[in-house]
């Protein structure tokens, strides 16, 4: 029976029925001429079948279930719903497993008959929240389009249901991460819940209603109320918290070429039983049996699973012929294409699949070790930049400038507005001198008086810049964009990847980083340049490495016979990475191929990609997002970036042509 | 091979190699079926129901036993000359059956413990399936096989369409019947997940495990299964006697009980 939604429990009349009285319940049901469907031991598990009295029920049973293991225990009480769902899916009684759905004959004539539909009245007793949601998703599935199952529908119908409130989970119960439960709210002609001595009884509808009034049943106290109200709110306390499954549907789609599947794929035996189990699974397969005389067809329809090998074959060949292809088309159709079918995901949390894998493989794992959700790391919001508008630039001078290699040259900036001295390592500056194009450059340390930039001329704006003189005045704009997270590497090691010129945005972080040097787990830097002349910031890296407060690792790509250090790309350092690297936090930045392959190298050591973060180079005209310039994907590097993480990126950062 | 009537009914015969009959048997078992077979089939050699004998060509042959005796190689080769349709019956014929076990061991020392005079007994060092020697039309799994598959069978020749016989685990079949899994819910071993349905998962619906007769099916992730069973607790000893049962030597238990015994067959 389709019931309507039932009124919020606080309004709906309630009644208590004692556990002694449950078997006029279920006599009330076969009176009515319905055959009672319902939850009795059998073969070692609490399946659903025939009820003929209360008797038939697991009084005092209660099950223990895992990835590929069920048992069944002893409760110390005499509960008769005491245990989760068990093998028995209700599609069983909807959506039968083995159903003839035409005969065709071929004496005298030939043609096709469908059968008359004749569907047997049941009540299903025992029908919990995350199975209530899976009828519900069969009847998207066969009723909510204009081809639709008639023989479903007739079993639907013919079904009344009476829920259960779950009163306790199982370790497989997942249902509150996909919103279908622990509390059956809806969709039930009578709802019990059980506690103590008996079952504060809900009817949902007028069936449910009169069934419910053939049955001795009294006014429940307060407490009685009070208390089937806090059984299920214990169970979602039990089950724990929920899964991170919101835009999962989304996230598998990006995830089609993700390893995991191969590795998924190699483990599992493709028995179908998980799909078996799913009370949403409705893949078919039609068998004809005809007879040797010729004479009649009949056509079958039987479960199918989409882990048959030939399920996805065709003449030519077959399109998922790899287990992977056909563990990913499963997955991803509960957990994504689904969602763009029927409007909701294709599984109810009941955690079927899991218990009865016989290799244990535990759906759960799969989803978000093959889609997992990346946590935002919450950055401080940056201070609001001194002169945001294209044409705006304030004032500074310069105090100072400093040659750190033939064509690199640091100047320190002062008298500037108190806002630059509040920006953060990994900011820019909008840098224009009169009659120059203002270009974007980089903080590489911060001062209490001021701030330096460090620039290697190689236009005219650059080259105009570094020639200046000592007290020569400077527009600027800043300090903008993002900056290192330094706090995503608390407690962590951090590591920080510099190539040549790149080492100025990171000067600053390092310099923060020995500042705070108690707050992590280690420091390294590894910092790799064209020849040793290349080098920024030659002393303070003698400094940084004589403290052996960090580690400190330089290379070069080529060396005179004077040159006692390492030669080779900077990845060649990554050897002396001697600690776990999933507890790394990365910063890297330097020429984009350096880049590219020391975050490949990072990844392949098991560097997470949302802790690595990159600083990208891009065209900038304005630095505030408005020139168009630096858009890559959906990001302005000026104000989204120049900082992002590896995982904010995505494909975007090693996809040609963004 | 449509039927067009009584009067062309296809000539058939059975044929036995290295077995115990009991395929054969279950045609004899099709009781009620018995009268429309002869009906539309015309059975012309069949050892184990008639002492008559007819030279070939024939329509269909059934093909019982494995190839296990020096004069069967020959004999099935003559066979096949004589078969438009060549069809293998049981474990025997389409994997070697339980008598392949000895593909393992020493046959000699077999011959030895068994018989008193060895050197009076002809046999292959080997027994292998009737695949390995001539090509197969089509194949009936298990030990034995399944009476409402052959009718099937026998149908789609009648009807002349391809069998319809799944290639999927026994476990669809033990899911669409109710029946608990052992697996699971006991802990008891079962071959069901890498075992080609067929039989309507017969011994489970008994509260045992499969025991492999139906063989491998095409899929089979029979390495991850001998994994699972070892990861379980099981010792290797019994993981191969689970996979070194009627169906040994067909791919791929043949390859995990290599494995597992380091030795090849």
């Amino acid at each position: 029976m389709i019931a309507n939604p039932a009124p919020s429990p606080t309004a709906a009349r309630q009644w208590f029925l004692a556990r002694s009285d449950l078997d006029a319940l279920i006599q009330a049901l076969r009176k009515s001429g319905r055959t009672v469907i319902g939850p009795t031991v059998r073969d070692g598990a609490i399946v659903n079948d025939e009820i003929a009295s209360a008797s038939d029920l697991p009084s005092g049973i209660r099950d223990e279930q895992a990835a590929g293991r069920y048992r069944l225990a002893d409760r110390s009480d005499e509960r008769v719903f005491g245990y989760t769902v068990g093998p028995t899916p209700w599609k069983r009684f909807t959506f039968p497993p083995n159903l003839e759905i035409s005969t065709a004959h071929m004496s005298g004539g030939f043609g096709f008959e469908e059968p008359h539909i004749v569907v047997p009245e049941l009540a299903f007793l025992g029908v919990r929240a995350c199975e209530i949601a899976a009828l519900a998703m069969q009847d998207r599935v066969f009723l909510g389009s204009p081809f639709t199952d008639e023989d479903f529908r007739a079993r639907r119908k013919a079904a009344l249901i009476v829920a259960v409130q779950c009163t306790t989970s199982s370790s497989t119960c997942f249902c509150s991460s996909m919103g279908t439960g622990p509390e059956v709210r809806s969709g039930y002609d009578i709802l019990l819940t059980e506690i103590d001595d008996g079952f504060v009884v809900q009817a949902g509808s007028p069936v449910g209603a009169a069934i419910v009034a053939q049955v001795p049943t009294r006014r429940p106290t307060h407490a009685e109320t009070g208390a089937a109200v806090d059984v299920v709110e214990a169970v979602r306390t039990q089950i724990g918290e929920p899964l991170p499954i919101a835009g999962i549907d989304q996230r598998l789609q990006h995830q089609l070429d993700n390893p995991r599947w191969a590795l998924v794929g190699e483990r599992c035996v493709e028995c179908g039983n998980c799909t078996m189990s799913c009370p949403t699974c409705f893949c078919t397969a039609v068998t004809e049996r005809s007879d040797m005389e010729g004479k009649s067809s009949v056509t079958e329809r039987m479960w199918d699973s989409c882990f048959d090998v030939n399920f996805a074959k065709v003449a030519g060949g077959d399109f998922r012929a790899r287990p992977r292809d056909r563990y990913r088309q499963w997955l991803t159709h509960k957990f994504s294409t689904w969602m763009d079918q029927f409007g909701s995901f294709g599984c109810v949390g009941c955690g079927r699949c899991i218990t009865w894998c016989p290799v244990r493989i535990d759906v759960r794992e799969e989803l978000l070790a093959i889609a997992p959700i990346i946590q935002p790391i919450e950055r401080p919001v940056a201070v609001e930049p001194v002169a945001a508008s294209p044409g705006d630039f304030s004032i500074a001078r310069l105090a100072s400038v400093r040659e750190e290699t033939d064509d690199t040259t640091t100047l320190s900036l002062t008298d500037l507005d108190p806002a630059f001295l509040a920006g953060r390592p990994g900011q820019f500056v909008m840098v224009a001198l009169p009659a120059f194009p203002a270009v974007p450059i980089s903080i590489s340390r911060f001062h209490a008086t001021g701030i330096d930039l460090t620039i290697r001329a190689v236009g005219a704006t650059s080259t105009a810049l570094v020639n200046l003189h000592p007290g020569a005045k400077v527009g600027v704009r800043g300090p903008l964009g993002t900056f290192w997270p330094i706090e995503d590497a608390y407690g962590r090691h951090a590591v920080v990847v510099a190539g040549g010129v790149g080492l100025s945005p990171l000067h600053g972080l390092v310099e923060a980083l020995v500042a705070n040097r108690d707050r992590f787990e280690s420091v390294s830097l590894y910092y790799g340049s064209r020849t040793p002349e290349d080098q920024l910031f030659r002393d303070d890296l003698v400094a940084w490495s004589a403290g052996k407060a960090i580690d400190v690792a330089v290379t070069v790509d080529r060396a005179g016979p004077e040159w006692k250090g390492r030669v080779g790309v900077v990845t060649t350092l990554f050897d002396m990475m001697a600690c776990d690297c999933s507890r790394i936090t990365a910063f890297v930045v330097g020429p984009e191929r350096m880049m590219q392959a020391s975050v490949q190298s990072l990844i392949s050591k098991g560097v997470p990609p949302e802790r690595i973060y990159v600083s990208m180079e891009r065209h900038m005209e304005c630095g505030i997002g408005l020139c168009g310039h630096c858009q890559t994907g959906p990001y302005f590097v000026c104000k989204d970036g120049p900082v992002f993480s590896l995982s904010e990126l995505g494909d975007l950062y090693v996809r040609e042509g963004i | 091979m449509a039927s067009t009537g009584k009067a062309v009914r296809p000539r058939v015969a059975v044929a036995k190699f290295a077995s115990c009959d009991g395929c054969q048997l279950t045609i004899l078992d099709l009781e009620e079926h018995l009268l429309e077979i002869v009906s539309r089939f015309d059975i012309v050699e069949f050892p184990e129901a008639t002492s008559r004998h007819s030279p070939g060509p024939y329509d269909v042959v059934f093909v019982e036993g494995s190839i296990s005796a020096p004069d069967h190689l020959d004999q099935i080769k003559a066979l096949r000359k004589q078969a438009r349709l060549l069809v293998t019956i049981g474990a025997c014929a389409t994997a070697g059956g339980i008598q392949a076990l000895r593909n393992w061991a020493d046959h000699d020392a077999f011959r030895a413990t068994v018989y008193e005079h060895p050197d009076w007994i002809e046999s292959l060092s080997t027994a292998t399936p009737v695949s390995d020697h001539v090509k197969v039309d089509a194949e009936l799994r298990g030990c034995p096989i399944d009476p409402g598959q052959l009718l099937e069978l026998m149908t789609a020749v009648i009807v002349g369409r391809r069998p319809q016989i799944r290639d999927e685990a026994v476990c669809r079949e033990c899911k669409r019947r109710g029946i608990v899994c052992m697996v699971v819910a006991t802990g008891q071993a079962c071959m069901g997940p890498v075992t080609t349905s067929g039989c309507n998962a017969l011994c489970p619906s008994y509260g045992r495990g499969c025991y492999g007769c139906f063989g491998p099916r095409s899929a089979a992730n029979a390495r991850s299964w001998s994994a699972d069973l070892l990861r379980s607790g099981r010792p290797p000893e019994e993981v191969w006697r689970l996979f070194a049962g009627f169906t040994a030597y067909a791919e791929p238990s043949r390859a995990v009980l290599t494995e597992l015994g380091k030795t090849k067959p």
